[in-house]
């Protein structure tokens, strides 16, 4: 409640703030003139001020300016700029309507901000990306997607295709916070990891915040992927699609109430099942490979600048492959916004519930079960953005998160099951946050973005928590007691500042020089000592063994922007990071961390580092050719003290983490051959990842009753004999000849592994290319298509090598290295759009 | 897992798995091996020392670690009484076979290299043994002879109120039948001929089981059918240990480890080790281990002569003429000579 009490006072104190004499508000809107729909980084300029002002997710801006005439220019990328003139002798307001650039210069290629944002922005370490350039990627399976289409920014990395997520700057995958319009989602995923769970079609635009990351957002410590979802269009009805091999697409939106409510809807579902039927092979026809994602947004506006929107998203997956046991996972949330611009003063209130559910569906006859973990999240949060007169802008908030993350109660789900139910318990946690930030321009060359965000967790009762005995590994031998909580009690808390700082020096118009510093605290953590991430691994809060992660990352960049004769417009940049990491997680050697109510008896806390060097060049604009080149260099280890009795990971000496792979080569070229074709491609190359190879091989003798027996009776050894076959006249003749019956001894054949990761797999190289097919313009129906090959190198880039032992004196230490996508996938997707 | 994404790596049509046949590493660990066992039945027990060997596919000399001869090794009770093994073979030490486990003490192992290691074992309880509560064998008929086998169904009673963990050993002996060669002509006298033999083939697959969900129950033993390829008789034989948590997560990480799909969520593979350690070299690495548990041994003959019907055996007959699985071409007079048979043993089935 005192947060709430807060927020209020400083909106208060804040509004009044603004209202000085000589100073006015000029506030307003830019929106597309044919949809209507708003700009977002549209930016307005004004005659004789070095400031302007840029419009917010709604199309909104507003900034403070001192009484006079001016002329104004209004901008956004892929629009005809536009000029007004306004003598602000009081607060004012208006709306601008942008008409689209119709001829194919200039195409934007990554942007959803004017081309010069990287050189004159206060932080560093951000990727923006539009709707637009997301769906003009090459594609797996005809399926554009966000997540695979960030994989392609510098920093941005992966343990392998199909993997789960993805690391940025060497952090852990549970360590990105993923928002979907404002709603964090806990699994990001389709298929595994081969999709990303989220329809690219409702995506407006999305921010990854890799270092600079402002003080609003906190609960993950590497970085936040931000993605906003469209709004309806309010003046006409409108529907678009596509149908591709894997799954197929709609989106309707329009106006509920013309000008003032819009609804959005999207829903995207898998066709596999319908493959599957046709498939010969039985175990392919008793598969499954459902998934479905369905969003929606009401938009209704209140008045010119103020607006509210309810919000849905749906997300399911049911996996099985021939076997008894099915996978699923789904993520529903619900969320609420109200959004306005008072003055100089916008506010953002969102509201949300999310409830995430995965586990294992057994249908083994006589042993049916379930195992259904989820976390049900409610929130509310405000954010406040104060422009502050040529002052910069002051950026406020705070936010509340409840928890109950439910570990998942095993249970037989028929009369017949055989199974015992085994209860888990469900955790209860809040988790607390209040920020401030403030963007400062010093002078005209130097800018400094800092900010401050006080995080609080508390894991809640009722629970059940055990003691171990101090100075000795957590085991089950070491456990002395069992603590009962009832519901009133806070069982653990822990919180912590996070200072982030942000500051660029301006050299030249052109040319700017960067540092930054943020701290980001984590407390809720992925339990997984898998490679990869899997869709069924559980989530835990922090409790008395397991203390926040926090992330300290250092960072410094160059960047500087330059055109050529043909007006084309380049971006370079060279980003150098450090991070520290304390509190990460890691495993005791063959974990057991499902349904295991003592769970901390696994786990050990460690330390980490990262750090590396991200060079980036990309033209922003040209007449036909954009694109990007990025190389990075990028290490992060882990070290996790062992313990007498434990054996930590590599006997407490650091280690490479499990995505450690230093050399990152990307580039991404869009290339417009006609009006309406253009070419797409794309090339990734990076290091192969570690692996802990075997530095031997032995055998335990457990089974060799046999051989003792056979030797210990006489009856090994013995004269025997044996076929030998000769050819003679053309033909083959068998004739027995002596030998001696003599089994040699063997066993239970095991790799003898040392040091962990140490040795690395292959390289990854692939080559994707597509061609675009715009429609006709001026026709109802549009319909563009899309043709692509993933992997058109068709290299079998390795995702494992592994040892696989078996019995038998010859065939016991085989090598095999597996590739997921060991081929060229070519797709075909059809658009529409009417 | 690794099928998993196969599968989806659109249904499997595009992943691929290849064996990579020059990977090999020499034997960079100094690691000792041990491995040993003692149960409630009659010994004499057996306990085998060697080092680790390189990881070479094709390298013969390497598909067994070098022995450890001349070691002192015993086994002591919690009493203090130890019992020194005998080294009957290099690197083979056995029991004196009067000496028998007894349920509810604990033992442990004692080492002292001749190069100065001295390696012990945890103390190990001898538990309980449990007794399979069912062990038989059903015939299941099918259209196609590939398709006929004998399903082997065995089970558990589980104690209620205890966690209970077993390692159970299959071991089967398939009788086999040889051809005799023509007599000689007489007078000559017709020499006696031997055709019915066994053969063990080794096994050297652990069935690990627990009661965890089925506490208390009665829990089937996975456990793979028996083809009805031949007429011949089929043992089945299984013992089963009654293990501790300890040595059931031993084998069990052994056991996922060997089975590794290579796929991203298998967990990241790493050294095992057991329950024995170097007392005066802590840092020198002792791999394998010394189980102790109570055991109990069943067989069941699965007759695949009686009761099967007269169309299906028909067309057995014609499939053991047509694949010469009396090994025509090769008469002998004594089946015990059949050196191609892997794991001939004769005559006789080891003694129960």
């Amino acid at each position: 409640m005192r947060y709430v009490v807060l927020v209020v006072l400083l909106m208060i104190s804040c509004a009044t703030f603004g209202q000085k004499r000589g100073y006015f508000i000029f506030s307003g809107t830019i929106q597309d003139l044919e949809t209507k729909a708003p700009l977002e980084g549209a930016s307005v300029l004004f005659s004789g001020l070095s400031i302007g002002a840029r419009t917010d997710s709604s199309g909104h801006f507003s900034l403070t300016l001192p009484s006079r005439s001016y002329q104004m220019v209004f901008r956004s990328l892929g629009y005809k700029f536009k000029t007004g003139r306004i003598d602000l002798k009081e607060n004012a307001n208006m709306t601008v309507y942008l008409e689209k650039a119709e001829q194919i210069l200039d195409e934007v290629v990554i942007s959803a901000e004017k081309s010069e944002a990287n050189v004159n922005r206060t932080i560093m370490g951000v990727e923006k990306m539009s709707s637009k350039t997301l769906k003009k990627l090459p594609n797996l399976m005809g399926e554009a997607d966000v997540i695979r289409s960030i994989m392609l920014l510098p920093g941005v990395s992966t343990v392998g295709e199909g993997a789960s997520g993805f690391n940025v700057r060497g952090g852990n995958v549970d360590q990105n916070l993923v928002l979907l319009d404002g709603v964090p989602l806990f699994n990001t995923s389709h298929l595994f990891g081969f999709f990303t769970g989220f329809n690219a079609d409702m995506v407006q635009d999305l921010s990854l915040y890799k270092g600079g990351i402002p003080s609003m957002y906190g609960g993950r410590a590497s970085s936040v992927l931000d993605v906003r979802v469209k709004e309806g269009n309010f003046d006409t009805w409108g529907i678009q699609g596509g149908v591709g091999p894997i799954s197929s697409r709609l989106l309707v939106d329009g106006p509920l109430v013309k000008g003032k409510t819009s609804l959005i809807l999207g829903a995207r579902g898998s066709i596999s099942d319908f493959y599957l039927g046709y498939f010969p092979n039985p175990a392919l026809k008793k598969s499954k490979a459902d998934f479905y994602d369905v969003n929606f947004k009401l938009t209704h506006k209140l008045n010119e600048n103020q607006r509210i929107s309810l919000s849905g998203y749906i997300s399911h997956d049911e996996f099985k492959f021939a076997s008894d046991t099915l996978y699923s996972w789904q993520t529903q949330s619900l969320s609420f916004k109200h959004n306005a611009l008072w003055g100089n003063l916008s506010h953002n209130f969102t509201a949300f519930v999310s409830d995430y559910q995965y586990g294992i569906e057994g249908m083994k006859k006589g042993l049916e079960f379930d195992w259904k973990p989820s976390i049900k999240q409610q929130t509310v949060r405000e954010d406040l953005s104060l422009d502050l007169k040529g002052k910069g802008r002051m950026d406020f908030g705070a936010e509340f998160n409840q928890y109950q993350n439910d570990a998942g109660t095993f249970r037989p789900t028929s009369t017949s099951s055989e199974v015992n139910e085994f209860p888990m318990q469900v955790e209860n946690s809040r988790e607390m946050a209040i920020y401030v930030g403030h963007s400062l321009p010093i002078g005209k060359r130097i800018s400094l973005d800092y900010g401050l965000r006080y995080a609080y967790f508390q894991l809640l009762g009722p629970l059940q928590t055990y003691q171990y005995r101090l100075g000795t590994p957590r085991t089950l031998n070491s456990l002395t007691d069992t603590l009962r909580y009832v519901s009133s009690d806070v069982i653990q808390s822990y919180g912590g500042l996070e200072p982030r700082v942000s500051l660029a020096v301006k050299l030249d118009s052109s040319t700017s020089v960067k540092l930054g510093f943020n701290r980001m605290q984590q407390f809720m953590h992925l339990l997984s000592n898998t490679m990869a991430i899997s869709p069924v691994d559980i989530w835990k809060n922090s409790n008395a063994y397991l203390p926040q992660q926090v992330a300290d990352q250092f960072s410094m960049g160059v960047f500087k922007n330059f055109t050529n004769a043909q007006n084309a417009v380049f971006e370079a940049s060279a980003e150098f990071y450090y991070k520290r990491l304390s509190n990460v997680i890691d495993y005791v050697d063959g974990a057991a961390l499902y349904l295991n109510p003592t769970v901390e008896t696994e786990l050990v806390v460690g330390k980490g580092r990262a750090y590396g060097a991200e060079f980036f060049l990309k033209k922003a604009r040209g007449l036909r050719l954009t694109g990007w080149v990025s190389y990075t260099y990028a290490r992060s280890f882990r070290q996790v003290s062992a313990t007498e009795g434990q054996n930590a990971a590599n006997f407490g000496k650091e280690f490479p983490a499990n995505f450690d792979m230093p050399h990152n080569f990307k580039f991404v070229l869009n290339n417009r051959l006609t009006k309406r074709i253009s070419f797409n491609s794309n090339f990734t190359f990076t290091s192969g990842r570690p692996i802990t190879y075997p530095n031997g091989r032995y055998k335990i003798y457990a089974f060799n009753d046999l051989y003792d027996y056979g030797y210990a009776n006489g009856i090994f050894p013995r004269p025997g004999l044996t076929p030998t076959t000769y050819q003679y006249g053309g033909s083959n003749n068998t004739f027995l000849t002596s030998t001696t019956i003599r089994p040699l001894l063997d066993g239970y054949s095991s790799p003898s592994f040392t040091l962990r990761n140490q040795e690395r797999i292959p390289f990854y190289m692939r080559l994707d290319i597509g061609f675009t097919i715009e429609p006709k313009e001026g026709k109802r129906w549009q319909g563009s298509w899309n043709f692509s090959v993933y992997n058109i190198l068709s290299r079998q880039n390795v995702y494992s090598i592994f040892f696989r032992s078996s019995t038998g004196l010859i065939n016991q230490a085989r090598t095999y290295q597996f590739s997921v996508l060991g081929a060229a996938i070519p797709s075909v997707t059809y658009n529409f759009k009417f | 897992m690794r099928r998993i994404l196969a599968f989806v790596g659109l249904l499997g049509l595009f992943s691929c798995e290849t064996e990579i046949t020059d990977f090999k590493t020499e034997n960079l660990s100094d690691a000792v091996v041990v491995y040993g066992e003692m149960t409630n039945q009659a010994g004499p027990y057996t306990v085998r020392l060697n080092y680790t060997s390189g990881y070479s596919p094709f390298d013969a000399t390497q598909f067994q670690g070098e022995s450890i001869p001349g070691a002192d090794v015993r086994i002591v009770e919690e009493s203090g009484s130890a019992i020194v093994l005998k080294e009957i073979q290099k690197g083979m030490y056995q029991t004196p076979a009067s000496f028998q486990g007894q349920v509810g003490k604990k033992y442990r192992l004692k080492i002292m290299t001749p190069n100065g290691l001295d390696i012990a074992s945890n103390w190990q309880e001898l538990s309980a043994p449990t007794e399979l509560k069912t062990l038989n064998s059903k015939y299941v008929n099918a259209g196609k002879v590939e398709d006929m086998y004998f399903e082997i169904q065995a089970s558990l009673q589980d104690t209620r109120g205890s966690d209970d963990y077993y390692f159970i050993k299959r071991q089967d002996f398939i009788q086999f039948l040889t051809t005799c060669p023509t007599p000689p002509a007489p007078p000559a006298p017709v020499p006696i001929c031997y055709s019915k033999c066994w053969q063990a083939v080794q096994n050297t697959q652990p069935i690990l089981m627990d009661d965890a969900f089925l506490d208390g129950r009665e829990i089937k033993v996975p456990l793979a059918a028996i083809p009805y390829d031949d007429f011949t008789e089929w043992f089945v034989q299984l013992e089963v240990y009654h293990v501790d948590k300890a040595t059931h997560q031993y084998w069990k990480r052994q056991e996922d480890q060997r089975t590794l799909g290579g796929g991203i969520f298998d967990k990241v593979p790493a050294q095992i080790i057991g329950n024995l350690t170097c007392l005066n070299n802590p840092d020198r690495q002792v791999l394998g281990y010394f189980m102790v548990a109570g055991k109990t041994k069943k067989r069941v003959l699965v007759d695949r002569y009686n009761g099967i019907p007269g169309e299906s055996y028909q067309k057995l007959v014609n499939l053991v003429n047509f694949k010469k699985l009396r090994y025509q071409d090769s008469p002998l007079w004594d089946c015990r000579q059949a050196a191609w048979v892997p794991y001939n043993i004769g005559l006789n089935l080891p003694v129960y």
